[in-house]
């Protein structure tokens, strides 16, 4: 019992992580229909740049309660930004070219991101420890499983992020403006529609919760790999795999499919085996397509003749 | 006497293919004019410069004295040009009324941030944006079908919601491209009270592409004919019915020459 629960808390937090970085590249699909693979080393970036700037400011040991939502607002912000010139400069010069093209173009934005980031002015190519910002107190005891106040503050602010996204996305202006786009772009700006603006402002969202959780990850998993590490990759794979599993290009499903593949892989580390926990998110991505080819929430596209 | 929507000398090529050549059009404020020719002509072609989807090699396009050319879409749009589509293309996932709204909000300047915040000037901004879009429903007659997916509307109602569609921009010029097609008889005879009552209620100017013959010398009061991207006759309808390069355009050359 006790096992199960601390099962199911360990799957919610990590699920929430995967979900908050699944809403980019879902986002990014449904308009411009391509993946964008530097997504995940926004990712990266979210962690790093919350390692520096609690470096910079000092906030190294016995950091004040302000430390953690002034470094998680800086990094969403640094990394927002980033994702903003990365669509300017990189996408949007592609935007009437072939699909292919776009997505061969992000896979260098994502080896250039590595690159850049192991320079030895930049972050380097060593591995650090994320000051604690967060108190590693444990918040009660439930049934034998104790509740940690960093699992707390990631699913809670996973959480509310999300909640907020929901909101934005259904409920203004903006979400409708971007759900127009996402059908039909052409036809968007034809009704009067800024696309451009409105694609950038997706890249800025996108971008900036990415960053969310690669400073949520930092507070969990302190120690951050080098910029380059594959371990990222993995993790934004995995992410992307929720994507898929949610239904791409499908806001709910991307976060319904990142709590289902951060479940399936702690049960299955828990109950089976911790060697094959890649394993079950990838069987589970194969089932999901076998069964539904556009994932859980996805609309199945009929193809008119 | 210039028009609301004036264009001269547009032309375009796709690679060697020259689309529409020295097209040259001058919409009446108020007017309800035909765009005819055979399959293939330019028609949309035409549409399509004219809404800024694409720029043209060549000419001038300007809406009430103002030069379009070099615009974006959606600026254009905003300027007040709207349009309806041939192939219907709705936001099929949104419902009736969000289809009405999105374009309703070209017309509104809220900030994204205040609609975020839900600043009371937002709020008041959007209960006027519904109101109006219930409004156009209503002119319609789709105001009971507000709250549906647009892409669970008959094929006739999906037709009048892109008109609605297209009002909610608050145009000056209303271009529609084939609206009548795939309607029956009796639909048919409605579309036609339909372009005329939304014309005087909104004050438009009009500019109708239709294959249907009968709509089109019944509805319009001026008809200009395109063919192989050229412009081969403009006038009154009696004057384009009679004149033989149109009737060569659509039906061929006299038998004489065929059987050369």
């Amino acid at each position: 019992m006790t096992k199960l629960l601390q099962t199911l808390m360990d799957g919610v937090s990590v699920g929430s992580l995967y979900a908050l970085i699944a809403l980019g590249y879902t986002m990014v699909y449904g308009i411009l229909k391509f993946i964008n693979f530097a997504h995940s080393d926004i990712f990266m970036l979210g962690a790093w740049v919350s390692f520096t700037l609690a470096t910079l400011m000092g906030w190294t040991s016995d950091a004040p309660w302000i430390a953690g939502p002034a470094v998680i607002c800086g990094s969403m912000l640094i990394c927002g930004t980033i994702g903003f010139v990365i669509e300017r400069l990189a996408y949007r010069p592609l935007r009437a070219a072939p699909r292919i093209n776009v997505l061969i173009t992000a896979i260098g934005v994502s080896l250039f991101l590595e690159n850049v980031g192991q320079l030895e002015y930049v972050f380097g190519t060593r591995p650090q420890r994320m000051p604690s910002l967060l108190p590693d107190t444990v918040l009660a005891s439930v049934a034998g499983v104790s509740i940690r106040l960093v699992d707390v503050l990631v699913i809670g602010i996973a959480f509310s992020l999300m909640g907020a996204l929901e909101y934005l996305v259904f409920s203004t202006k903006l979400g409708r403006a971007m759900r127009a786009v996402s059908h039909d772009l052409k036809t968007a700006s034809l009704m009067g529609i800024d696309v451009d603006r409105v694609i950038s402002i997706t890249f800025i969202i996108g971008s900036s919760l990415a960053a969310a959780a690669g400073f949520l990850t930092a507070a969990k998993y302190p120690s951050i790999n080098q910029p380059a590490h594959s371990n990222w990759i993995l993790f934004g794979l995995k992410a992307f795999v929720a994507a898929v599993v949610g239904g791409i290009g499908n806001v709910r499903g991307a976060m319904a499919g990142g709590l289902m593949i951060g479940l399936v892989e702690m049960f299955g580390a828990a109950f089976f085996s911790p060697n094959l926990r890649d394993v079950y998110v990838f069987t589970l991505l194969i089932v999901v397509l076998l069964i539904k080819p556009d994932g859980l929430l996805g609309r199945a596209t009929v193809e008119k003749v | 006497m210039t028009g609301i929507l004036e264009v001269q000398g547009v032309s375009i090529a796709f690679g060697g293919l020259k689309a529409v050549q020295d097209f040259r059009l001058s919409l009446r404020e108020g007017g309800l004019q035909g765009l005819i020719g055979p399959n293939g002509a330019g028609k949309t072609t035409v549409f399509n410069l004219l809404t800024g989807v694409y720029r043209p090699d060549s000419g001038t396009v300007s809406l009430g004295g103002h030069n379009l050319i070099g615009l974006k879409p959606h600026q254009i749009a905003r300027a007040g040009m709207a349009r309806t589509f041939q192939n219907i293309r709705l936001f099929a996932d949104l419902t009736v009324l969000d289809n009405i709204r999105i374009a309703s909000h070209a017309r509104t300047w809220t900030s994204t941030l205040a609609s975020v915040l839900r600043t009371p000037g937002a709020i008041a901004a959007e209960s006027a944006i519904t109101e109006h879009a219930m409004e156009l429903l209503d002119v319609l007659g789709l105001a009971d079908r507000a709250q549906e997916t647009a892409r669970n509307l008959p094929y006739g109602d999906q037709r009048r919601l892109e008109i609605a569609r297209a009002l909610a921009l608050d145009p000056e010029v209303l271009l529609l491209d084939e609206p009548a097609a795939g309607m029956n008889p009796q639909e048919k005879i409605a579309l036609r009270g339909l372009i005329r009552t939304v014309r005087e209620r909104f004050s438009l100017s009009v500019l109708l592409i239709e294959h249907d013959m009968g709509l089109v010398m019944d509805l319009c009061e001026q008809i200009t004919v395109l063919d192989h991207g050229t412009v081969i006759a403009d006038g009154s309808p009696e004057s384009v019915q009679g004149n033989p390069r149109v009737i060569e355009a659509y039906l061929g050359a006299p038998s004489a020459e065929v059987s050369a």
